[in-house]
């Protein structure tokens, strides 16, 4: 009973009507931007973030989680009728999702996604309700070494798990590490790339670096690209599913809500990862995988469940260690320090009310999604049709005045313009910026941590060893070194018996984050 | 749709900056009541802004804002707050120290900028306080040397006569935390490593863990652990015993020549004419005997100091000098080792 007191307790923190009222304007917002193409969530956060500023940390945090995962429903609707992902998580769905639009299904297909979705999002909140508070209990065994490993680990997996160029994410992950190295020393005060100027002795904020490479560059990118996208959305008929096709999807459900839960735990996992492995997953198990592609409704719930299992999934690293798992936890992070809550071991104990309260949000934010999802597709569909010329301008003045309202500081300003062109010429020359925002958060917490163990070990690298949990995680940072290295060298033998093995799920892939 | 939401949003900022210009113009007619300043100019001629440079939220933040909340009214125009964080609040005082003395741009100043952080950072990011005029001392934060409850730890002695070597949190370079710590260590000759970490909450955090075997922190930060009897308090650094722990003694009376507090002060730009110096004094001195601003102070644990703006200069330049001579004489290098 004592569990669930502060659980229940939450439940009263969502009920209240100003934070019932921003988890639907969170999910609005999230389901909007996840149909527009181009703008991401990790985008909108950041742009939004200095405008929740006003309200409650616990209020802000339930918005900007709902953007997150209201992304993920969205993203669904214009795969399968426009054929174009509105997010990197959505691309999968293309493949049986358009096929079955064109198969005058597009109904189904969006009927299984939202119920996939919305399933995907229930367990794994379930699984958050169950797992964070004991993660949390092992918090305070998590000390500098720890961290460090955590840290490792994390920068690792983001550079070579995400889905571009495998070279390309290292090197933008390299370039997150080195902005990390700007300021004042924390150990020994001395200042490090400041050119001597005030303004950097603190190091590079965060805000503008996510707010210029997300926000503005974005903007700039989709100026760039947008005019190419006239396309008549299918017709939608028959929302609802029939029994079968429930019938039919619903092990598939079960396994890319699972799937999805605990690829969003890992560090440098998420949505997108989730939803391309929930999709391989159920194509290899399949009786006749060649319906694959050519609308199979598994092809849809799986990637669809998993991707929203995985969006909340990853809020546990977050809310329990201070670790963010992806560039759009990295943003939530920077949202919490503003309202001035640290992430981190503590919080379930010291705020409860902050903490379960995000999470319960999700449950009602999952509700409306659901109910909103189905009669308002076509509204959505609609919104496709503003002109980008109209947005952007706005988009891009909100984001100016709202990096200023932070810190008061017009250095940051420029931050933003300098970053937002950083991040227009990598999405231009595709390096994904995902990577280089998470390393710099990473980046720091990594040095820090192994400089500080260094001193507690009194200069002795063993102890990273020898402690049990930093002694794991360093076998899985190997694990993950050497593993695809083994599984090459097995291909490489398969290979001479078997020529061709092509995947058609790895084609189209791209993530936008 | 997403661009109306957009708007409106925004138009919430706008609307924010429209009421803050009214403001203005409105208490702009408001100054009929004030003095006239040695130029002849009258003041306040508007709201007067107060910068803080430290990030919202913390404790440094928490008092400026209860003290300009209950200033503005003896003054009679709105005390706004702007939060300029960056280089330990260097960037703020340096800023607020280059504008027009007009008495119209205050600074929240913290004793570590300009007696500690000198010790730690290289001459020309030091801010020195012949740049500004300080108006009066506001507050006195003490800070607490705390062992884990588990330890066993309970006073000095326990610590000198343990014969091992101790990791000690702090909480960051250049602090008093560390500078307390460090100069403590050395008087009681007793092995250690300082480990800083980004805060107050991050060191108390790794105590808990027993990641470290003690930690230096601000008082109103241990509290809470220590009523809930996880921590356990072994001296605190001020010069006479902390009204909220008296039970605990200072590292004074325990025989180490530490008095470290972080104090804060307000001043304003250098030049600034004596009578409008003195009509804002009169304002803070109203809002100190104000019962709200008592409240806040005895929640967050704060002990309030009203210090003449020349005496506290004077101590100030006291501690630097005393920290400096102190850190030479036992060796102390709070940039750690180069």
């Amino acid at each position: 009973m004592e569990f669930f007191e502060p659980v229940i307790n939450g439940f009263g923190v969502v009920l209240e009507p100003m934070n019932l009222l921003y988890c639907l304007l969170g999910v609005m917002i999230g389901m909007l931007i996840g149909v527009l193409p181009g703008l991401g969530p990790a985008a909108t956060i950041a742009i939004l973030l200095p405008l929740t500023y006003g309200v409650e940390p616990v209020t802000a945090i339930i918005m900007l989680a709902g953007i997150f995962y209201g992304a993920q429903y969205g993203g669904t609707i214009t795969s399968v009728l426009l054929r174009l992902p509105g997010e990197a998580s959505a691309v999968v769905t293309v493949f049986d999702g358009y096929a079955l639009a064109k198969q005058g299904k597009a109904g189904t297909a969006l009927g299984i996604a939202a119920i996939g979705s919305f399933i995907g999002g229930t367990v794994s909140i379930i699984g958050l309700t169950l797992l964070a508070p004991i993660v949390a209990s092992f918090a305070l065994d998590f000390g500098p070494p720890e961290y460090t490993a955590l840290a490792l680990l994390g920068i690792l997996l983001v550079a070579t798990v995400s889905n571009g160029g495998k070279l390309k994410s290292v090197i933008a992950a390299g370039l997150g590490l080195l902005l990390a190295t700007v300021g004042r020393d924390g150990f020994t005060g001395e200042s490090r790339f400041t050119f001597g100027s005030l303004s950097l002795a603190d190091g590079l904020d965060f805000v503008p670096i996510a707010m210029g490479i997300f926000g503005l560059g974005e903007i700039l990118y989709n100026l760039e690209q947008r005019h190419n996208k006239v396309q008549a959305p299918a017709k939608v008929a028959n929302v609802w599913p029939s029994r079968q096709d429930l019938k039919q999807s619903s092990g598939a459900i079960g396994r890319g809500s699972v799937l999805g839960f605990f690829l969003g735990i890992l560090p440098g996992g998420g949505a997108t990862l989730s939803s391309l492995a929930a999709y391989a997953m159920e194509k290899k198990r399949a009786k006749n995988p060649e319906r694959f592609g050519r609308g199979a409704v598994e092809g849809v719930a799986a990637p669809e469940s998993a991707n929203n299992a995985a969006a909340t999934s990853s809020f546990i690293p977050l809310l329990t260690l201070g670790i963010p798992a992806n560039a759009t936890m990295a943003i939530i992070f920077g949202a919490l320090l503003i309202q001035g809550v640290t992430p981190g071991p503590q919080l379930v104990a010291n705020d409860p009310e902050l903490f379960w309260g995000v999470v319960n949000s999700m449950y009602i934010g999952n509700i409306l999604l659901l109910i909103m999802s189905i009669p308002l597709v076509g509204i959505f569909v609609k919104i496709l049709r503003v002109r980008a010329a109209i947005l952007a301008p706005i988009t891009v003045l909100i984001t100016l005045i709202g990096v200023y309202t932070i810190r008061n500081s017009v250095f940051d300003i420029w931050l933003v313009i300098f970053f937002g062109v950083i991040g227009y010429l990598m999405k231009k020359f595709g390096f994904e910026p995902g990577p280089l925002v998470l390393a710099f958060v990473l980046g720091a917490l990594l040095e820090e941590n192994l400089r500080r163990s260094l001193l507690v070990f009194g200069g002795d690298a063993a102890g990273f060893v020898t402690r049990p949990i930093s002694g794991v995680l360093l076998l899985v940072f190997l694990m993950v070194i050497f593993l695809p290295l083994i599984q090459s060298l097995f291909k490489k033998a398969r290979a001479k018996k078997a020529t061709n093995t092509d995947d058609p799920s790895r084609k189209n892939e791209k993530e936008s984050v | 749709m997403f661009a109306s939401k957009l708007t409106r949003r925004g138009a919430v900022s706008a609307s924010a900056g429209l009421a803050l210009a009214l403001s203005m113009t409105a208490c702009g007619g408001n100054v009929a009541d004030s003095g006239a300043a040695a130029d002849g100019s009258e003041f306040p001629s508007g709201p007067v802004s107060l910068t803080i440079g430290q990030d919202p939220g913390g404790s440094t933040d928490r008092i400026g804002r209860a003290l300009a909340e209950n200033a503005a009214d003896p003054l009679g125009v709105a005390i706004p707050v702007v939060n300029k964080p960056g280089a330990n609040g260097a960037l703020a005082t340096k800023e607020v120290a280059g504008m027009e003395p007009d008495g119209q741009n205050l600074i929240l100043l913290n004793a570590s900028l300009i007696t500690i952080t000198p010790l730690a950072v290289s001459e020309e990011e030091a801010v020195s306080l012949d740049d500004v005029e300080v108006i009066t001392g506001i507050s006195q934060d003490d800070y607490v040397l705390v062992a884990n409850a588990d330890s066993g730890l309970k006073t000095m002695e326990d610590i000198t006569s343990a014969d091992k070597k101790f990791n000690f949190a702090t909480t960051g370079v250049g602090t008093g935390s560390q500078l307390a710590q460090a100069l403590l260590f050395k008087q009681a000759e007793v092995e250690g490593t300082d480990v800083p970490f980004d805060g107050g909450s991050p060191a108390m955090t790794a105590l808990l863990g027993n990641q470290v075997d003690l930690a230096t922190i601000q008082l109103g930060e241990a509290m809470p652990q220590i009523e809930a009897g996880k921590l356990t308090p072994i001296v605190t650094f001020s010069e006479e015993r902390n009204q909220y722990l008296p039970d605990t003694p200072t590292a004074v009376e325990a025989g180490y020549d530490v008095p470290v507090s972080q104090y804060r002060a307000v001043a304003a730009p250098k030049g600034t004419p004596e009578p409008v110096l003195a009509e804002l004094k009169e304002a803070f001195t109203a809002a100190f005997e104000s019962e709200k601003y008592k409240e806040f102070n005895e929640q967050n644990l704060f002990t309030p100091t009203q210090i003449d703006g020349e005496q506290l200069a004077a101590d100030w330049k006291g501690y630097a000098e005393k920290y400096k001579a102190l850190t030479e004489e036992y060796g102390v290098d709070l940039g750690g080792e180069k």
